[in-house]
């Protein structure tokens, strides 16, 4: 017999180590209806905390229980962002313990619906008796497909348009936001001289950090879309101009891209950007200049975002039961309240902002209101960003080759066909049935 | 393979047959049977682990790189060989395949070498070595996420550490976050400061090991230092340098956190998308984990086949 050496040993220890790396970077598991488990008088509830909201999720779950004698809900820290959410719910459907209440964005919830691993609500809702007509029409029916609903609204946002009133004042413009992105152009020169060349005009985030969502807002704002219903439209001429209007912001030296423009935005060196209502507590905060919100430029055409929360389509009827019952305490009126004025989310109920608490907070807190006055005027996103699966990051990246000088017709051309490939091979087989 | 035992044949005494083969003593067969027992017995719980947690999902992996499985159905249906036709013929897998072999040959040799100096030289009876040798070796058991986000904040082209380095000697800081190349400089750049530590305490180890009288018989005979390194210190390393290449290579090749933390893979999409994390975007981004674990697979494949020639290379080195 040969000797086994130690250097065949070491051979063979790396063969098994590269074994077991493809292993782990492989699925590794079968797909299988995940077994549900649970039990039916423990509700398990798992959530990012969007905008560092354990603690008014936990105040909120204490006064679930009080009002509940016998039910209990367990807060389960299921990730730091949605994606790791929908990570960790799809591990559960691979054979796992389901969770009873799960948090879904507004990119993760069609991919659950679309393959039958959402419970749709309305039954369960009319069962119940609970009356949906009071949630923000737009925010409710970004969950529809096939006309039923399939999550409700819980940590919902838009985009928010924020300036440095001081840089707004030393370009001698009017405290105000762009009524347009053209009126914006022209304000873009006045503030890169009042702002100096150490400081930038505006700062969005890139391409890997949500770019395609704020861009959505130029895109409507130019005529153009992202997609009509499923056909991708990227190569209309309109959705092109909002394309080359970006491109030639950054040639012009008015645009930087970075990971996340509110912590240049607060240091007072941005004079402008488009970010999450979820960043105005922050910013407001540690600003040390006055800061200003206004509507994003254009009339109507700011996309919607954010999370809601769902149940999974295989757990029992009496779990689903006390799941929406959960589900409903948690965005009623006066708990959105409480969770809105916690994280700068927005309220999902109509009849929040009636409340007097809130019409305090939104006395003292006049940004906040900005985004509020915005909700009617805003609209879901198109299907090639939030429905087809990876649309976000896929936008993103063409979005940053444009903003890095690529020609914006070839780059939309691809999106085109990558969007369409992506649509023919996972979703239009699956859709009506 | 070694011929079997010899039963010792029975003889009877007087019978005016030959006379009995002289065979090895019964003692050494039942010796071996007994080592080889327990050999089996030693290794069949770590085997069972393997086969379970190992070989088994990757098996399964293999299985499943032939179908279109979305990772939130209950269905995955066969596709054939279309998944590795759509990964040779995609525009991203150069790039991709051009980032991992980056990474990777830089992370790889960079470590290894200047861990195997920082060795050499902590080697030495210096004053304060001991607390060089912890401080040297504390990045390796912080997490590959806390250094990401630490590191952030050194390339950062508006705050960071490499920006206010680069002014005082009046260089503009390049925007490590928007140009891809600079991207994959940088978090290549971070997991080597994070790996040296692990590379500088195996050298580290296989110096002190070394035979000492081999180097002072090399400096009699009037050998330079950089030929004592070369002929005489270098071959005595060649088997934990071998061990290194080899773990070194998968560490590099699984590389995940520090991607994920400073750039998701970007910028422009790939601009630091590694093998694995194309596994990841792919499999949990596009939902589509039938293609993540055709590419997993392709990795897995590629590895191996590195791996083989590694080891073909040491023994050809062995042989010589």
């Amino acid at each position: 017999m040969n000797e086994f050496s130690r250097r065949g040993f070491l051979g063979l220890a790396g063969a098994a180590g590269v074994a077991g790396l493809a292993a782990c970077a492989g699925t590794g598991t079968s797909p299988t209806t995940g077994g549900g488990g649970g039990s039916s008088n423990t509700i398990e509830f798992w959530s990012n905390h969007p905008g560092n909201s354990k603690p008014v999720e936990q105040e909120i779950i204490k006064a679930f229980e009080a009002a509940n004698s016998g039910l209990k809900v367990k807060l389960v820290d299921a990730g730091k962002n949605y994606e790791e959410v929908a990570q960790k719910f799809n591990a559960s459907l691979a054979g796992g313990s389901l969770p009873d209440v799960v948090v879904v964005s507004d990119v993760t919830w069609f991919n659950f619906a679309l393959n039958k691993q959402l419970s749709p609500l309305d039954d369960l809702l009319s069962s119940a008796k609970i009356e949906t007509s009071d949630y923000v029409d737009a925010l409710y029916n970004d969950y529809n497909l096939d006309d039923k609903h399939y999550a409700l609204p819980y940590s919902r946002s838009t985009p928010l348009f924020y300036y440095n009133k001081d840089l707004w004042k030393a370009a001698g413009l009017e405290d105000r936001g762009p009524k347009d992105w053209d009126e914006f152009l022209t304000w873009a020169p006045k503030l890169k001289a009042a702002a100096g060349s150490d400081k930038i005009v505006m700062e969005l985030p890139d391409g890997s950090n949500y770019l395609d969502w704020v861009f959505q807002n130029m895109v409507w704002g130019y005529g153009g879309a992202y997609s009509k219903e499923w056909t991708p439209t990227f190569s209309d001429p309109n959705t092109v101009k909002a394309g080359t209007y970006l491109q030639n912001l950054a040639k012009d030296g008015y645009l930087k891209l970075s990971k996340d423009p509110a912590p240049d935005f607060t240091a007072g060196i941005v004079a402008c950007s488009m970010m999450s209502t979820g960043s105005l507590g922050g910013v407001a905060k540690d600003a040390k200049f006055p800061v200003g919100t206004a509507f994003l430029p254009g009339d109507g055409n700011c996309p919607t975002g954010g999370a809601g929360v769902g149940i999974p389509a295989t757990i029992s009827d009496d779990r689903k039961k006390n799941a929406l019952k959960f589900i409903e305490f948690l965005t009623n009126a006066q708990n959105t309240v409480t969770f809105t004025q916690a994280t700068g989310y927005m309220p999902v109920r109509k009849s929040a902002v009636d409340l007097p608490e809130e019409k305090a907070f939104l006395e003292k807190n006049p940004n906040a209101k900005t985004a509020i006055e915005q909700l009617p005027k805003t609209r879901s996103q198109d299907n090639a960003r939030v429905l087809l699966p990876g649309g976000g990051a896929r936008i993103g990246k063409g979005l940053d080759q444009i903003v890095q000088g690529q020609d914006v017709a070839t780059v939309f051309k691809g999106l085109d066909a990558e969007s369409q490939q992506v649509f023919d091979s996972q979703i239009k087989s699956k859709l009506g049935a | 393979m070694q011929s079997s035992v010899t039963q010792p044949q029975s003889a009877t005494p007087g019978s005016g047959g030959p006379p009995p083969e002289v065979g090895p003593p019964p003692r050494r067969s039942s010796g071996r049977a007994w080592e080889w027992s327990l050999a089996a017995l030693l290794l069949l719980p770590n085997l069972l682990l393997l086969i379970v947690f190992t070989y088994r999902p990757l098996l399964d992996n293999i299985r499943l790189s032939f179908t279109d499985w979305n990772i939130s159905s209950p269905i995955a249906n066969p596709v054939g060989l279309s998944n590795y036709i759509e990964w040779f013929g995609r525009d991203d897998t150069k790039i991709i395949v051009r980032n991992t072999l980056v990474f990777t040959i830089a992370t790889v040799g960079i470590s290894m070498a200047v861990g195997l100096g920082l060795a050499l030289l902590l080697d030495q009876k210096l004053r304060g070595r001991n607390l060089v040798r912890s401080i040297v070796f504390a990045p390796f058991v912080i997490s590959g996420a806390a250094i990401g986000i630490a590191f952030q904040f050194v390339f950062d082209p508006q705050f960071g550490l490499v920006r206010d380095l680069l002014a005082r000697i009046g260089v503009a800081s390049p925007d490590f976050y928007q140009e891809p190349g600079w991207a994959l400089f940088m978090v290549t750049v971070t997991y080597i400061w994070k790996n040296l530590g692990y590379t500088f305490v195996i050298y580290l180890a296989a110096l002190q090991g070394r035979r000492a009288d081999l180097d002072e018989a090399a400096e009699i005979d009037g050998a330079t230092a950089w030929t004592r390194f070369r002929r005489v210190l270098m071959p005595q390393l060649r088997p934990t340098t071998f061990f290194l290449s080899i773990t070194v290579l998968l560490s590099s090749v699984q590389v995940f956190d520090i991607i994920n933390v400073m750039t998701r893979g970007g910028p422009q999409g790939n601009g630091t998308t590694t093998l694995v994390y194309q596994v990841y975007q792919e499999t949990f981004v596009n939902q589509r984990a039938g293609y993540g674990a055709t590419v997993a697979t392709i990795m897995f494949v590629i590895l191996l086949v590195v791996t083989v020639v590694q080891v073909r290379f040491m023994d050809r080195g062995k042989q010589a």
